[in-house]
């Protein structure tokens, strides 16, 4: 019993955190239909600012003031005025990757501001960190969790006496169960829903400043898994269930710690699998509770009430112009091709080869998002497998690296297999949310084995070679990168022109309907993640065997979101969106790194931002851009006086 | 033998019994009405008849064979083709889109690998397409997208998407539902005029009574979950039981 405690007290100042973030997810989800990645941001953003204010010598009551208080309701009040308010009832693409986009941009932006540097030894909100108060089961409880637990009480405290007792706390109750409904019994539902944004944004910059001192340095990954382990503590209360969610957050972080005590201590088992947990726990809740699913499945509590969205842009046609667009792209690729192989420098040539591997993987984002509707955010990580399958196969069993690109695809596929099988019964952001967490376990166990991706210290790739041909220089690497992503994309256009693709848009639309009409959705998902997941595979061995080596870093799942809204932004319909959205990401990276260092930030600043415009111009970026030039041309054509 | 033969099914949704006992056949080529007031149980029949829901007791043949253990997909391609009482449209695809892709999972060209070396497209297949377009009166908006058309669009094309793939039995759920007089007339006249070319047998959820007259032979009545009235449509409609379901207790 002693030993259990002893094992179980040191996780209830997580468990706290945990709890206070489940809790405002709960609260925004719920009145606001919008599941707010960017929550784990907005934590973030409270604690490094209140590390700044301390630094710079404040007292911790105002840095709490400034950083709790004022900046994290501002910075909720912001994101729901300028953005969330408007796409309440998008589909859950728009809805997830606008605050996918946030929740990349708002710590790069922080970042820029206040500067990269290492933050060590983040300041406790109240009790000093170090000193010990009392011992509980052989624990010393010191400042950090002591204060940690008495807060988050305090603070739990009262807002039920809020919600219970006060006008607007019924009013806040009420929106929860149906904000249409507050807003017929004559209430200014606008208000109440700024109120639970200001308090659920004050939560999440509680939980940030809590949070903090309990890690060694002050690091944004810290806070999304965060977020994923206050994702599970809601899921624990079907999403529904303010108490519900707030002892689930409880109860994760003591068995998280329970887990740490137990499990043999060294093995790569209690350090990937304590951190992991959450997310294991989450990807069973989505799998196992039967509520949480129809919920989810059904997308958004405020389906039903709200109009649909506007139709989707088709594509343009009728102008008399494709002829000459295709003459274009077609002209466009092949001085490409050209330029690499004749006058572009040996480093550009390197960048622009990463961008041809970029782009297969994101390929698998096109097939998978754009063309089936299947919201995947581990693809990343599949791109790890096959280019750890591809390594371990040519460093240790001396097989052919081009074979290893091959082998690294099937693997993948496999894995693509594995993952399907939860895809057969979720849909929209349970699936979403279940390929996070997977990728998740990926980093933390998956990868960090000696015989997958050899954790920090990474595997080695070399270049391939074919029979007499070498494909060591930089050159020679580009077309055998260039020849594979067209045999990719033209995998990728045949399934979309074939039944299959014809298949798969039917399944976007309604699967409940594709079904009627005798289509196999279990085979359909099976072999539309097999096939995704391999695209990812053969695209990160290509990217492995031109770096050289690779490690879990160069496919963390953070990258599996900034793949996911860079695709989208560009254009996640056709395959050349996902061709552009490659070549932006590597050039747009090279071109910022001529940039002081700290302006390396604002890449994923851009993307962050530009994931917005995706809400607006579902197309994609560069295809909205292209329309409006054909139309200009075409406005010109039909009345030259008028433009000139 | 029947086309299709529902016996005993019943079904409970937590504590409410939503079907009791139902037992109702088809035969081939014949048009039958389902009616009842809401909540009889209609909708949760056809999801038992097409797979959608299991249910708990009872079994359904079709032309003889047992299909209550297969999946929705497997009884589609069996030939039980379906419309749905709130639309389900394939979004961001047009009316021809619709119907050519219902051709193609009907004639099992669904194989990845023949994607991959080109041999998924078909000539037939445009054909086919094109005439049904036009016996259903939709040429003129087969290219626009699906969310810009109407409610009477949706359902002409729900139903093109069912009868493309030459269905043995139709389930209608509430085809007028959404649709004005004047829509619902032509919607049964098109009913009609499919029935007399191609025999189909149907299967139809219907508040309206003056559709449910011009297109069915016989009616079965449901409500509360049980079958209480069927035969010959206006000798049911005229039954006390069913004006009592229908309109309450009339002395």
């Amino acid at each position: 019993m002693t030993q259990f405690l002893s094992y179980a007290i040191p996780g209830l100042p997580y468990g706290c955190v945990f709890a206070l973030m489940a809790v405002g997810l709960v609260l925004t989800y719920q009145t606001s239909g919008v599941f707010n990645l960017a929550y784990g941001a907005q934590a973030y953003a409270s604690a490094l600012i209140f590390y700044v204010c301390v630094n710079a010598g404040w007292p911790s009551w105002a840095g709490f003031l400034v950083a709790v208080a004022v900046v994290a309701p501002l910075l909720g009040l912001a994101m729901d005025r300028f953005l969330y308010r408007f796409i309440r009832s998008a589909p859950v693409l728009v809805k997830l990757v606008s605050a996918l986009g946030m929740l990349i941009a708002i710590p790069s932006a922080l970042q820029l501001i206040f500067g990269n540097q290492q933050r060590l030894a983040p300041p406790s909100l109240w009790l000093p960190p170090s000193s010990v108060y009392f011992h509980v089961a052989g624990d010393a409880i010191n400042g950090t969790e002591l204060s940690t637990v008495i807060v988050t009480l305090a603070v739990v405290l009262l807002a039920s006496l809020m919600s219970h007792f006060t006008q607007i706390g019924l009013r806040m109750r009420a929106m929860a169960e149906s904000p249409r409904m507050v807003q017929l019994a004559g209430i200014n539902s606008e208000l109440v829903g700024i109120a639970i944004w200001v308090l659920s944004s004050f939560l999440a910059g509680l939980a940030g400043v809590l949070l903090a001192p309990l890690f060694a340095d002050l690091q944004a990954l810290n806070f999304t898994d965060l977020l994923v382990a206050a994702i599970a503590a809601s899921a624990l209360g079907s999403l529904t269930s303010l108490p519900l969610a707030f002892w689930g957050g409880i109860g994760l972080g003591v068995v998280q710690e329970l887990l740490g005590g137990y499990l043999p201590s060294g093995s790569v088992l209690s350090s990937g699998l304590r951190p992991a947990l959450p997310f294991a726990v989450l990807i069973v809740l989505l799998l196992a509770l039967p509520g949480l699913r129809e919920r989810w499945f059904h997308d958004d509590p405020l389906a039903g009430c709200d109009p649909p969205p506007p139709p989707m842009a088709t594509t343009i046609g009728g102008y008399g112009l494709e002829g000459f667009l295709r003459a274009g792209s077609w002209t466009l690729l092949a001085v490409f091709f050209v330029s690499c192989l004749t006058w572009v420098p040996g480093n550009w040539t390197f960048t622009l080869t990463q961008g041809l591997a970029y782009s297969i993987v994101f390929l698998s984002i096109v097939l998978l998002t754009g063309m089936s509707g299947q919201i995947s955010l581990c693809q990343a990580s599949f791109a790890g497998i096959g280019a750890f399958t591809c390594a371990q196969l040519a460093s240790h069993f001396g097989v052919s690296v081009l074979v290893g690109i091959v082998a690294g695809g099937a693997v993948a596929a496999l894995v693509g297999v594995v993952v399907a099988l939860p895809a057969l019964r979720l849909g929209g952001l349970a699936l979403a949310l279940a390929t996070l967490a997977f990728g998740l376990l990926a980093d933390n166990v998956g990868f960090q084995f000696a015989w997958s991706g050899n954790g920090n210290s990474g595997v080695n790739i070399p270049r391939p070679q074919l029979g007499s041909i070498n494909f060591t220089s930089g050159k020679a690497f580009f077309v055998l990168a260039f020849v594979a992503l067209v045999v990719c994309s033209a995998v990728v256009l045949a399934i979309r022109k074939g039944t299959t693709g014809r298949e798969l848009a039917a399944m976007r639309g309604s699967e409940l309907a594709a079904a009627s009409i005798g289509t196999n959705l279990v085979k359909l998902k099976i072999t539309v993640f097999a096939v995704a997941a391999a695209l990812a595979g053969v695209g990160g061995a290509l990217y492995g065997s031109l770096q050289g080596t690779v490690s879990p870093d160069d496919f963390n799942s953070l990258l599996s979101l900034v793949f996911m809204v860079v695709v989208v932004t560009t254009g996640v319909y056709t395959v050349e969106g996902a061709i552009q959205a490659g070549m932006a990401y590597v050039i747009l990276y090279q071109v910022l790194d001529y940039l002081p260092s700290q302006w390396r930030n604002l890449f994923p600043i851009l993307f962050g931002l530009g994931a917005i415009t995706y809400a607006l111009h579902p197309e994609g970026v560069v295809e909205w851009q292209r329309r409006r030039v054909v139309e200009i041309v075409v406005d010109w054509r039909k009345h030259p006086e008028a433009v000139g | 033998m029947a086309l299709v033969e529902a016996c005993g099914i019943s079904k409970r949704f937590g504590g409410i019994v939503a079907l009791d006992d139902v037992s109702i056949v088809v035969e081939k080529g014949e048009a039958v009405g389902l009616v009842g007031p809401n909540g009889a149980g209609k909708t949760a029949l056809f999801d038992c008849l097409n797979g959608v829901r299991h249910f708990d007791s009872g079994e359904v043949r079709f032309e003889g064979r047992r299909i209550d253990r297969l999946p929705v997909y497997q009884r589609a391609r069996l030939g039980i083709g379906r419309t749905f009482q709130r639309l389900e449209l394939f979004a961001g695809m047009s009316p021809r889109e619709h119907l050519m892709v219902a051709e193609r999972v009907h004639r099992a060209d669904g194989r990845l690998w023949k994607d991959l070396i080109g041999r998924g497209r078909a000539r037939a297949t445009v054909a086919r397409v094109e005439e049904l377009l036009v016996e259903l009166g939709l040429e003129e908006v087969a290219d626009h997208p699906i969310e810009t058309l109407s409610q009477g669009h949706g359902r002409l094309v729900e139903l093109g998407r069912a009868l493309i793939q030459d269905p043995l039995l139709l389930l209608l759920d509430e085809p007028a539902s959404g649709l004005d007089t004047r829509e619902t007339a032509a919607f049964a006249t098109i009913l009609l005029e499919v029935r007399a070319r191609r025999r189909t047998a149907m299967l139809v959820v219907e508040h309206d009574l003056d559709l449910v007259r011009r297109v069915v032979e016989r009616i079965y009545v449901l409500d509360f979950g049980k079958l209480i009235a069927s035969g010959r449509v206006d000798d049911v409609l005229a039954e006390p039981v069913v004006r009592r379901a229908y309109l309450g207790d009339v002395t």
